[in-house]
């Protein structure tokens, strides 16, 4: 159930995060068009970024069109998630988080400190799962007792991770790293749900095994897997070897990344 | 030999050399420094969340202080070790930030702590330990390792 919400939480955050930072500044030229745009909204079909356009626009026709139409360097995969990030970049919400002198090093710190509840008790979960610690522990006391605090870590890790996502959105969103992360997020997520609506639901034959049965354990292993490389392309993120400002870059990291050079960076 | 000529030392040392050196080398021991953060912290927090009544309740806390010492022990050696070679590739950057000194104030409060005080009080008999003791030594135990990490952390900020 919990696991449920879990992998809904980074989509909801992302839109959250749009309908906070989105500044109602279109250029006033623009205002006039409002109305006509909102019947006429041009929006290619089957993309993920464009159903999220979708969703955006019914509150915000004019500000997104204008950015549709403003924005004209990216023509390549993602411009309208692009573009949409570009528009937060210039929030004044973002600039203020971004120049701050504590605000982005303290919310940072609460990242860091929610890490050590949210990976350090769900790595203690996954242990038991394992049957490599608290093994005279039953698992359902360990999940029942635990998880709700790895939810809160969660909570706390998804809201501060999403301030600091917001103070520099553009390159964190063109940032492989980055990437990698929010897939690695959502595999993660997928096995949350498959542990506790498969193997899970039949703890009670297999709670005080020492070593518990074979997919409890293969969904340990991987959610291990997982949270540590998690955290450890979380921690790259701060580094630019690949960004976008940086070329030349092979084709593929900036086809990974979205990024389209421009000719003098050839 | 002062303070800060060891310092000195250190930073001018081979192994702070090629740490500083390489372009990978210490975001790499960074992210395994993390990862033993958080380690670390679940270890802790699975007994100091006994200790407060807020996690696992049916078991003894000796027990389960028992159960995740290897972790704690284990996670603990390898901050260490990544730490002393972090600390080696920037030693003289350490030795003027205010946040170094805090996190190493608090480190050794809560290793001594962790093993003293609060070991004491896990593996004595439950029902002489009054519970409002239990509590505070929890709570001390957090903060102290609270310190540790963010103090870590701002060590990365200018």
């Amino acid at each position: 159930m919990s696991g449920r919400l879990i992998t809904l939480l980074p989509a909801l955050v992302l839109v959250l995060c749009y309908l906070m930072t989105a500044p109602d500044q279109a250029p006033a030229y623009m205002a006039q068009w409002t109305s006509e745009v909102r019947r006429n909204v041009p929006v290619p079909p089957s993309q993920f970024a464009s159903a999220l356009a979708r969703f955006v626009i019914f509150r915000r026709a004019a500000p997104f069109r204008a950015t549709l139409l403003e924005g004209n360097s990216n023509q390549g995969t993602g411009s309208a998630l692009l573009n949409f990030f570009r528009r937060m970049a210039d929030s004044s919400w973002s600039v203020g988080l971004h120049e701050s002198r504590y605000a982005y090093d303290l919310i940072e710190s609460i990242h860091v400190w929610a890490l050590c509840l949210f990976f350090g008790l769900a790595v203690m979960f996954d242990l038991r799962l394992l049957g490599w610690t608290m093994r005279s522990v039953p698992v359902s006391e360990v999940a029942r007792r635990l998880l709700p605090w790895t939810a809160v870590g969660f909570v706390v890790m998804v809201i501060s991770g999403a301030l600091l996502f917001s103070a520099i959105p553009l390159r964190s969103f063109q940032n492989i790293f980055f990437r990698t992360k929010m897939i690695l997020l959502m595999v993660a997520g997928i096995n949350v749900l498959i542990f506790h609506s498969g193997v899970y639901r039949r703890v009670i034959s297999w709670d005080l095994d020492l070593t518990p049965p074979r997919a409890a354990r293969v969904a340990g292993a991987l959610s291990l897997v997982l949270w540590v490389a998690i955290v450890l392309s979380g921690r790259m993120i701060a580094y630019n070897w690949f960004d976008c400002d940086r070329q030349p870059q092979p084709a593929i990291i900036n086809f990974l990344t979205s990024c389209v050079p421009t000719e003098a960076e050839h | 030999m002062s303070l800060l000529s060891f310092f000195q030392w250190c930073e001018q040392s081979g192994i702070g050399e090629a740490i500083r050196r390489s372009a990978w080398l210490f975001p790499l021991i960074e992210a395994i420094h993390l990862l033993g953060l958080g380690l670390i912290g679940g270890a802790v927090l699975v007994v100091d969340l006994r200790l407060l009544g807020l996690g696992l309740r049916r078991q003894s806390v000796a027990q389960l202080a028992r159960d995740a010492q290897p972790w704690l022990i284990g996670s603990l050696v390898l901050m260490i070790i990544t730490g002393s070679l972090l600390f080696l590739s920037e030693a003289i950057k350490c030795y003027y930030h205010p946040a170094f000194w805090l996190k190493m104030t608090s480190l050794f409060l809560a290793i001594v702590f962790t093993f003293t005080v609060q070991r004491k009080v896990t593996m004595a008999d439950q029902t002489r330990v009054r519970p409002l003791w239990g509590k505070v030594v929890a709570l001390v135990s957090v903060l102290l390792w609270s310190g540790v990490g963010i103090g870590g952390r701002w060590i990365g900020f200018s």
